[in-house]
């Protein structure tokens, strides 16, 4: 039990993403190892059952670039160079190792640049193959043996698949718990905001599964009680993007009179949004989860059906959403120099516009400097749903 | 008993007041500089002294533009995007279409029924806006409101590869060193940002008629370069800077109409024009 | 030499050898060829360069179309821009691979037009049977250009080949995983059949293919062959030329064309080497494109390069093959083709990664730098950053840093541009950059480094 949780829920996580990395250096100090990664991808029931603590990296929107490009080059996403930046001025340096799973070109091709500049004693990439189809999943399963033997090798004990199987019932459970949260989202007006959403949500990637399950449950209880719902716009909007981890984007959206009541954004969504099968080798289940259940446009999901059963395969989940949080518009936040969602914007544009849910397409590059920029743009378009 | 609306626009480079009824009442166009909240304060003081009113006798005061939030004693505030559609509604009513080329950023508009439907923007870069214009225009040694007309007398198309405007610059210089004449330059130029603007309208799938207003469409080079690229000719109102301003106060007017067809209260802002400081 | 920007009056790229010279009309040729192709029914297939199934394609007698190489073409003729901007109009963001805007841009304008846009470069891009990309370390745009294809072409299946191969890492040696990763290649080479079977009505000529492998094989010991010949000092071949070379090497390979063309390349440059006969006769600086893809529109900075007294001997862009009997394992031995295919690619990708072990702090790329620094006798090493293209240009400044630390201090220069997109190309300021570059070879020169 850690002394930051008699904080209270909503408090606690507030803490934790203002000073994020507080709980990784506190275990840190208490003889833990901790293990950075990149990516909702990364399978983080792995590294719990190594009895390592997991500790997603973030970036900082408040900070300036002023380290990584004498390293990495500008072209890589942004989100990438600020996580790669605040690493090189000590951010994180209580990390023992670095585990990055195969997202995208930004990370795998910066995958030399983190090893060799950060000198941390482990470092893996899991190979995760691009393709969802059989022999993908299966080599995606051996891969992940690859890894979980070399991270056992690090952590000085086999994983075993008892361990494993403990590791996912506490993901699984965790990420009901995000599920349970975003309903209080559906009611007019939604018992949390947006931007409390991504505060909770980024606090909980920076501490163990364990730890975020009681945080969750605690936030919930709170949230619960709350008499009145926090101000926020009548406008419903949904955020769909790949990692959002600053609340500052969506302040704004809400600043300019919405409430963003749904989203398909990591953390968010996207990332709980389904749960490992319970399998008898736990491996397969993990592998599975993750090269097919999370619906990421790095992943290319093999085609079956009609162009248009394939739209609905690859964006159905959004039209979902849309419906059952009862969305107003959909603001698709991409960053510049992204591959996996750059691509799609034409289709995924196409797609939410032929459900009559109208859409405003946002490029932004990471930074509180041109994130101010968006006001405009969102309200521009707040008063077009009007 | 009349009811007077108040639009005030805050662009980057030019501060726009209009004062309407049913037709306008007075308007005031001005450099903005930095100062905005004195600067809203001062040229609403101005429009109201033309138009023989004072502030109490404006219904509803509505802002817009790139300094919008700066104006203390308005009613609410509205988008540029939703302004020029308002206005351009009112104008020019058979426009689809509206782009709309100011000093630091140029918009694209798409209106259906009198509505805002889609719009882009480029705010990011100079290339596309006035401010590429005044540039090349300093480099060049012509003043700003002659480049349009000179651009017309260009006998041979030049074609001017940089979109980036620091770029363009130096490849004006250079070709003007080479003896390339500088209305021949100014059509290449012209053309460039036309193809820019162009590019960027091109998104909302154009439909006529298309509407030019802001800065830009004062230039006759560029109409003509836009009017090229587009394949037919635009519509341009009478005083396009005056667009967003008369919109806003429209938007207004709307505002004010809903609220006594519905029953509903109006939320009126607490600043009086009085209580800002004149000239502070 | 000075170059003109009106496209009628741009002077022609000078060569250094005959083989380069002849490219231009194999390109145009090849291109011919698809569209001839189109009009009599033949399937085409859109793909990528260094595919790893070329040998596949063939074999089935399947038309390949070649979507970077006809995006560099628009972008030698300084003709993309109008394609990159219809890209742009359909919420494609320019930071994008400028030659997927460019392809994409070009497919929207003609599914909108219903027939092929005015003038366009070379005959234009066809609409394809098939498009097949694949998921590997490689390239993003291999699994998404496609995808992102169908918004315009929603009829054309798109087959994605899992090629991914191991990276080089500390805590476990690649020849651990060579079984499942191998696995996996032949299983999705043989998925790739499958499809082309399915889509293409054409069946997999098993022997045919077994020839064609072995010509491949041949073919790259080949060009590996040829390319060592630039060892020589004076170097009989640049960079500039291999720019041209790389169209058999890449484009044609699995064919009897890119065999004939590289024995001639071959037996000119020995000519060349025999009689001293260098690609400048007073070379000065020898250096080494080491990474960066060029700018398509200003290959004539390799000749501002010459007239400065500077060659390319050797270069590691485009330079996709190794010697097969060069690996560490016995190629000849394995019979099955689609096998064949599997353990060439993983043997390429992972060529360097036994003798960067050995060298500490060292890296594959990095390693592979070392070695024809060495073997080529470099001076100094100029690496291009392009804009829009992730895969070659993300950690170019790391192996400059990398090889700088581990190995000596040697002269570098990163010019900044576009592979495809001219707008981003200042004639003025990278000619300024080369002659402070010059400068800095001279005083290393002069210091006797």
């Amino acid at each position: 039990m850690s002394t930051e949780s008699s904080l209270g829920g909503l408090a606690a996580a507030a803490r934790y993403y203002q000073d994020y990395g507080l709980r990784a250096r506190g275990l840190k100090g208490q003889g833990k190892k901790v293990i950075g990664y990149l990516c909702a991808l990364t399978p983080v029931e792995i590294i719990t059952a190594a009895g390592l603590v997991p500790f997603r990296i973030k970036g900082d929107v408040n900070e300036p670039i002023t380290r990584a490009d004498t390293q990495m080059e500008t072209i890589v996403c942004p989100l990438v160079r600020s996580c790669f930046d605040l690493s090189l001025k000590g951010k994180y340096e209580f990390l023992d190792g670095l585990v990055i799973p195969h997202a995208c070109d930004s990370i795998v091709r910066t995958y030399d640049v983190w090893k060799y500049s950060l000198g941390l004693g482990y470092n893996h990439f899991i190979n995760m193959p691009h393709s969802d189809d059989d022999s993908s999943l299966e080599f995606f399963e051996a891969e992940l043996a690859t890894f979980r033997k070399s991270l056992g090798g690090f952590a000085g004990k086999e994983i075993s698949d008892e361990a494993l199987a403990r590791a996912v019932e506490l993901c699984n459970q965790n990420r009901a718990r995000v599920r349970e949260l975003y309903e209080l989202r559906k009611s007019a007006p939604p018992l949390i905001s947006g931007a409390e959403i991504t505060r909770v949500l980024t606090a909980a990637m920076s501490i163990p599964v364990e730890e975020s399950l009681e945080l969750l449950s605690s936030v919930i209880e709170e949230v619960k009680k709350r008499e009145g719902a926090p101000a926020g716009g009548v406008t419903r909007i949904m955020v769909v993007g790949a990692q959002v981890d600053d609340m500052a984007f969506i302040k704004l959206v809400e600043d300019s009179g919405a409430s963003v009541v749904a989203d398909d954004l990591c953390p968010g969504g996207r990332e709980h949004w389904s749960d490992v099968d319970v399998t008898s080798a736990p491996l397969g289940g993990i592998a599975e989860r993750y090269l097919r259940k999370i619906n990421c446009g790095r992943t290319y999901r093999e085609m079956g059906g009609t162009y248009a059963e394939y739209l609905e395969h690859r964006f159905g989940h959004i039209g979902r959403a849309i419906k059952d949080f009862k969305a107003d518009g959909v603001i698709l936040y991409i960053y510049k120099y992204c591959d996996p969602f750059g691509f799609e914007v034409p289709q995924v544009k196409g797609y939410i516009e032929s459900l009559g849910t109208p859409v405003l397409y946002l490029e932004d590059e990471y930074s509180m400097s041109t994130i101010g920029r968006m006001r405009t743009r969102i309200q521009a378009f707040l008063e077009l749903i009007g | 008993m009349a009811d007077f609306f108040a639009g005030v626009d805050i662009g980057s480079t030019m501060t726009k007041v209009a004062i309407m009824d049913g037709g306008i009442v007075a308007s005031v166009i001005g450099p903005t500089g930095p100062e905005h909240r004195k600067l809203a304060n001062k040229v609403m003081g101005e429009a109201l002294a033309k138009a023989g009113l004072s502030f109490d006798e404006i219904t509803y005061v509505v802002a817009t533009g790139y300094g919008r939030i700066n104006v203390p004693f308005a009613d609410k505030q509205i988008t540029e995007i939703s302004c020029h559609a308002r206005g351009i509604g009112s104008l020019l009513p058979a426009a689809r279409t509206v782009i709309d080329i100011g000093g630091q950023d140029s918009k694209g508009i798409k209106l259906k029924d009198g509505r805002v439907v889609d719009f882009v923007m480029n705010d990011k870069c100079a290339a596309g806006t006035g401010r590429y214009l005044e540039v090349i225009a300093e480099a060049l040694g012509v003043a700003l409101d002659e480049i349009g007309r000179r651009s017309l007398e260009a006998e041979r198309e030049v074609a001017i590869s940089s979109t980036c405007t620091v770029f363009a610059e130096q490849e004006v210089v250079s070709r003007l060193a080479e003896g390339i004449p500088v209305e021949d330059l100014l059509a290449g130029i012209h053309k460039a940002i036309a193809t820019r603007v162009y590019g960027m309208v091109n998104r909302l799938k154009i439909e006529r008629e298309v509407a030019i207003t802001g800065g830009g469409a004062k230039n006759i080079g560029l109409v003509k370069a836009l009017e090229a690229k587009l394949g037919f000719q635009v519509l341009v109102p009478p005083e396009p800077l005056l667009t967003g301003a008369i919109g806003a106060a429209l938007l207004g007017r709307d505002i004010v109409e809903e609220a006594v067809q519905s029953g509903l209260s109006l939320t009126r802002s607490e600043r009086r024009l009085r209580e800002a400081t004149f000239f502070s | 030499m000075a170059e003109e920007k009106k496209p009628e009056q741009r002077k022609k790229r000078r060569t250094a050898t005959e083989a380069a010279s002849k490219v231009a009309p194999m390109v145009k040729a090849m291109i011919g060829n698809v569209l001839q192709a189109k009009e009599e029914g033949k399937p085409i297939a859109s793909t990528f360069i260094c595919c790893c199934y070329d040998e596949i394609i063939h074999a089935m007698d399947i038309v390949p179309h070649w979507v970077e190489n006809y995006a560099g073409i628009c972008g030698a003729k300084r003709d993309a821009q109008r394609f990159l901007e219809k890209a742009e109009a359909g919420n494609l963001s320019r930071s994008l691979c400028t030659y997927a805007l460019c392809g994409l841009g070009f497919d929207a304008l003609r599914e909108e037009l219903g027939e092929m846009p005015p003038e366009p470069p070379w005959g234009g891009q066809v609409k394809p049977t098939v498009m097949l990309g694949s998921g590997q370390i490689l390239c993003d745009p291999r699994n998404k250009w496609f995808q992102a294809a169908q918004h315009y072409m929603p009829d054309v299946p798109v087959c994605n080949v899992g090629l991914t191969w191991p990276l080089y890492e500390d805590d476990y040696d690649y020849h651990e995983v060579e079984g499942y990763y191998i696995k996996y290649f032949v299983e999705q080479l043989r998925g790739l059949v499958e499809f082309l079977e399915k889509y293409t009505g054409h069946k997999m000529d098993w022997d045919r293919l077994s020839e064609l492998v072995d010509l491949t094989d041949r073919t790259w010991n080949l060009v590996w062959e040829a390319y060592e010949l630039r060892r020589a000092v004076p170097t009989p071949m640049g960079t500039g030329d291999a720019m041209n070379t790389m169209v058999p090497m890449v484009f044609m390979m699995g064919t009897q064309e890119a065999y004939d063309f590289f024995k001639d390349l071959y037996d000119e440059l020995k000519q060349k080497v025999a009689d001293k006969e260098g690609v400048i006769p007073d070379e000065k600086y020898r250096l080494i494109w080491g990474g960066g893809l060029p700018s398509w529109f200003a290959l004539g900075d390799f000749n501002y390069f010459n007239s400065k007294g500077a060659v390319f001997p050797v270069e590691t862009t485009y330079r996709m093959i190794e010697a097969t009997y060069n690996y560490d394992m016995d190629l000849s031995k394995i019979s099955d083709p689609l096998e064949h295919i599997a353990w060439r690619w993983l043997k390429y990708w992972t060529y360097w990664y036994d003798k960067a072990r050995k060298r500490p702090g060292s890296q594959p790329e990095v390693e592979r730098l070392i070695q024809y620094i060495e073997d080529y006798k470099i001076d100094g090493i100029v690496m291009h950053e392009a804009f829009s293209c992730r895969t070659w240009h993300v950690g170019l400044i790391w192996q400059l840093n990398q090889l700088k630390k581990i190995y000596k201090d040697i002269p570098s220069l990163i010019l900044e541009s576009d592979i495809v997109d001219i707008s981003s190309y200042n004639e003025a300021d990278t000619r300024a950059r080369i002659d402070a570059f010059i400068d800095v070879l001279e005083a290393a020169k002069r210091k006797g480094k």
